[in-house]
């Protein structure tokens, strides 16, 4: 992991990409709902997670990215490296540039749909923290798949975004009811379908990583 | 009897219709070098990638240490070491950063003592800092030399070790496998040349319509000599 934030410090261009794909999700968003629905928080959260997911995938393919040049992923099977451990690697990695973008997109979305930064703040950041981790492990795990066929780049969404419907819908609804004011009890439902989700792909890319990512 | 290090038991490899390899019956001690010739696409390539685990072989067994390579744990694959075409090292990272980076992949003591210790046995102690991206073809090439014999494994294999170097890099990669042979290490390479390795006794071996065969000796090899077959032994 501490490999991957060097190369990402040195470069930026996950960083940049991230941070200028939610600033363009959330302006045509913006510019597509019209001022009538500028204040709704339920607009606010949709765009939010379109901004996250779009984010979220960019981040996953590049967290990869790197161990494809020169063939280092074989590099890092070949050693005595347990793959697990690398998928735990790369998904942090992941999650690490997903918040990066979340933070950017919630500062644009409060810029954008007219809201205040004020404690609802504090109650949307567990559900984006829950929506991180969710989507960077299905995409991390989906990627190391997408990675090694042409075309990949386009498969990795038409993967990654209908398996992460539950979560994103459930991460919607709730970032809606925080940002109304809602207290977390109101929002348990949604909260519990996205640890189910976490806990699921966690658990599936920690024991199928090293059945992806083979050399082959 | 000391157990092989490398030993393929009728080992083929089949990629679709097209058989790469075929009944290749091989057997390496430790302390052995041996040289593997062959044309473009001959296999080369593809056994050197099985015997590290890299790939499964379509029929028959490919052992190191005694280890089916399909199933290599980690203790195992600690001790080999692969240089591949690809060179497994990271652009936007220095040669230091890729040396220490495998040092520590590897648990060795004091990652950046080793990896200087290294970048100086290949000559690249002067460009250390410098990022992989910007090496020449022939600079990758002694920094992949480098990242593979970095642990000290006890088995090497090296796809064509010579490629792109200049005299003096042939050189040090030439006394670099003559150390690795004469601390006990198997050493097994690929190769469109014979190199000279003094001190060493290396075997030769050629790869032709997907069949592994022994050379006699290396001189054979130059005169044009007689081949002995080594299937079915």
């Amino acid at each position: 992991m501490r490999k991957d934030l060097r190369l990402e410090l040195r470069s930026g261009e996950s960083t940049l990409a991230l941070l200028a794909l939610s600033m363009l999700v959330l302006v045509v968003l913006v510019f597509a709902l019209g001022a009538a629905r500028m204040r709704s928080v339920d607009a606010a959260a949709g765009a939010l997670w379109v901004a996250m997911v779009f984010a979220g995938m960019l981040g996953a393919n590049r967290a990869l990215l790197a161990e494809r040049d020169n063939g280092a992923i074989r590099g890092l099977l070949l050693s005595p490296l347990d793959p697990s451990t690398l998928y735990a690697a790369k998904l942090c990695a992941a999650l690490i540039f997903m918040a990066v973008a979340e933070v950017g997109a919630v500062i644009l979305m409060v810029l954008f749909f007219n809201l205040d930064f004020d404690a609802s703040m504090a109650r949307l950041a567990p559900i984006l923290v829950l929506g991180a981790i969710g989507f960077s492990a299905l995409a991390t795990l989906l990627s190391a798949i997408t990675g090694r066929t042409r075309g990949g780049d386009m498969l990795l969404p038409i993967l990654a975004v209908p398996i992460f419907v539950p979560a994103l819908i459930a991460g919607v609804k709730a970032s809606a009811a925080a940002l109304a004011g809602a207290p977390f009890e109101s929002m348990g439902d949604w909260l519990k379908i996205m640890i189910a989700f976490d806990v699921l792909f966690v658990t599936a890319g920690y024991l199928l990583f090293e059945h992806v990512v083979g050399g082959e | 009897m000391p157990a092989p290090v490398v030993e393929t038991r009728s080992l083929a490899k089949t990629y679709g219709p097209a058989v790469v390899l075929r009944e290749v019956q091989l057997r390496l001690l430790a302390g052995a070098g041996a040289f593997i010739i062959g044309g473009n696409g001959a296999g080369k390539s593809t056994l050197l990638r099985i015997l590290a685990g890299l790939e499964a072989p379509s029929d028959g067994q490919a052992l190191v240490f005694g280890q089916d390579t399909r199933r290599l744990a980690a203790r195992y694959r600690r001790r080999i070491g692969l240089m591949a075409h690809q060179s497994f090292l990271y652009p936007n990272l220095t040669a230091r950063e890729n040396l220490e980076f495998y040092a520590e992949l590897y648990s060795l003591a004091d990652p950046r003592a080793c990896a200087h210790q290294w970048l100086g046995r290949v000559g690249l102690a002067e460009v250390a800092d410098t990022r992989v991206r910007a090496f020449s073809r022939g600079m990758e090439q002694r920094l992949s030399v480098a990242r593979a014999m970095l642990a000290e494994p006890a088995l090497l294999l090296l796809d064509e070790p010579f490629a792109s170097l200049d005299h003096d890099g042939a050189e040090i990669v030439a006394a670099l496998i003559r150390g690795a042979v004469e601390r006990g290490a198997c050493v097994l390479a690929t190769t469109h040349g014979i190199p000279e390795i003094d001190g060493v006794e290396l075997a030769v071996f050629e790869i032709s319509r997907g069949r592994l065969m022994q050379h006699a000796h290396k001189e054979e090899v130059r005169r044009g000599g007689r081949i002995r077959s080594l299937l079915g032994r």
